[in-house]
């Protein structure tokens, strides 16, 4: 994947932002990874670094990530939005959909399920 | 699963010293299950035939199989069997103590046997649902209050996802009845919905960076950002994992608050509060969980 997409990582777990940015280094050394603390900062960063692809927790504090996804569907309704939360149940998976979630990752992700997340939305032109 | 309530049981009964105990579970996963320990352990041989042959052993060179065949302790076929059998965690616990002579295979037979009686589980070879869950109520007798479904499945839950995520080599100790608990580093996460609560996970700094380095897998020397990060993920991680059990196995739905670091020095508590700890090698971690 020799893509240069900005990929935003919005999760409130410095660890969690770590992991998951070094994830997509590894696979995406070229890409721009942005990350933000709640979703209040996720929007913020949103708006204004335009991202190819976002992957948002959803217990946050600020603001959560289902509010969060709704807010940046307003700004971009087409925006790439990947939830990766510890909660996966069938009702906030149905809630993140909803509110215009692409794809849901139940924590802990593997290295395999991000890479093949990277690879489904970044394919090689 | 079992090795850990054994564990537990051995501290308890004081058959054992925590420091003893912790070097056993140290030792566990350079230990080999021995023939005499499950041939003692499933009837075929008593304390006594496995302590004569292990003796007879250090002064001839021959196996252990071969000599409890010759003595007619065993049969062939039997010894076959033993080496194909599967040998349950806490059977290597016990062998363990023995090899570091600080329990003999008698004391260890009667243990065993005393242990069974306690918690009326006499087959422990096969770690079904039902038994563990007899276990952990058990567990929380010493409370004198009997633990409502959700408890169980959060506990369930929490000794899995301790293996899972920190390591198996933990002793759970008896649940502390108390009215409130004095704060070191505490992480706690609000629990609402269907099932509503508060989950407290609590340890000393030098804990915090030992649990945070294996979580994380990674190797932290101080107690910084990425530590508390690290007990908070797991806590986290825990309540959401219980978030779609009790979602999918009984149609309840709760919702989380993010976790945070406990600001007070004291936690006030309620009856409905269990205060478990958990001791690694490492020191011990407390989850207080009200529910």
């Amino acid at each position: 994947m020799s893509s240069k997409p900005t990929i935003l990582v919005c999760d409130d777990s410095i660890l969690a932002r770590k992991q998951l940015s070094d994830v997509i280094k590894h696979f995406m050394p070229k890409s721009n990874i942005i990350e933000a603390a709640n979703g209040q900062e996720g929007v913020e960063l949103f708006n204004e670094e335009k991202p190819s692809l976002t992957f948002l927790d959803l217990v946050m504090p600020v603001m959560d990530g289902i509010s969060a996804i709704k807010e940046m569907k307003k700004i971009n309704s087409k925006a790439n939005i990947v939830v990766v939360s510890s909660i996966g149940t069938k009702n906030e998976l149905k809630l993140a959909i909803e509110a215009g979630a692409m794809d849901f990752i139940q924590k802990p992700f593997s290295v395999d399920q991000i890479k093949m997340l990277l690879e489904s939305y970044f394919k090689e032109d | 699963m079992f090795a850990q309530f054994f564990g537990s049981y051995l501290l308890n009964n004081k058959a054992v010293t925590p420091e003893q105990l912790s070097e056993a579970i140290s030792k566990l996963k350079q230990a080999r299950m021995k023939l005499g320990t499950l041939a003692m352990h499933q009837g075929l041989m008593t304390a006594a035939e496995v302590d004569e042959v292990c003796y007879l052993q250090s002064r001839e060179d021959k196996r252990f199989g071969e000599i409890a065949i010759e003595r007619d302790y065993l049969t062939g076929d039997q010894v076959e069997d033993l080496l194909r059998s599967q040998s349950p965690d806490y059977l290597l616990l016990g062998q363990s103590l023995v090899d570091m002579d600080i329990i003999t295979n008698t004391n260890f037979q009667d243990l065993l046997l005393d242990y069974q009686k306690d918690t009326e589980i006499y087959d422990m070879d096969i770690e079904d649902q039902e038994q563990f869950d007899k276990l952990i109520r058990k567990f929380f007798l010493v409370t004198e209050k009997n633990i409502n479904e959700n408890v169980l499945v959060y506990m369930k839950l929490f000794f899995y996802n301790l293996v899972r995520f920190i390591g198996e080599d933990f002793t759970p100790m008896s649940p502390v009845p108390s009215s409130e608990y004095p704060v070191n580093y505490c992480v706690s996460q609000g629990i609402k919905g269907d099932v509503a609560g508060t989950a407290h996970i609590d340890m000393p700094k030098d804990v915090a960076i030992s649990f945070a380095s294996r979580y994380a897998n990674m190797d932290f020397n101080s107690f910084d950002e990425y530590v508390k990060a690290s007990v908070e993920d797991f806590l986290n991680l825990h309540n959401g994992l219980f978030g779609v059990n009790i979602s999918n196995e009984y149609s309840k739905e709760i919702y989380l608050d993010p976790p945070k670091t406990e600001e007070t020095d004291l936690i006030e508590l309620d009856s409905n509060s269990y205060v478990i700890p958990f001791v690694y090698p490492f020191g011990t971690i407390h989850l207080i969980i009200t529910m």
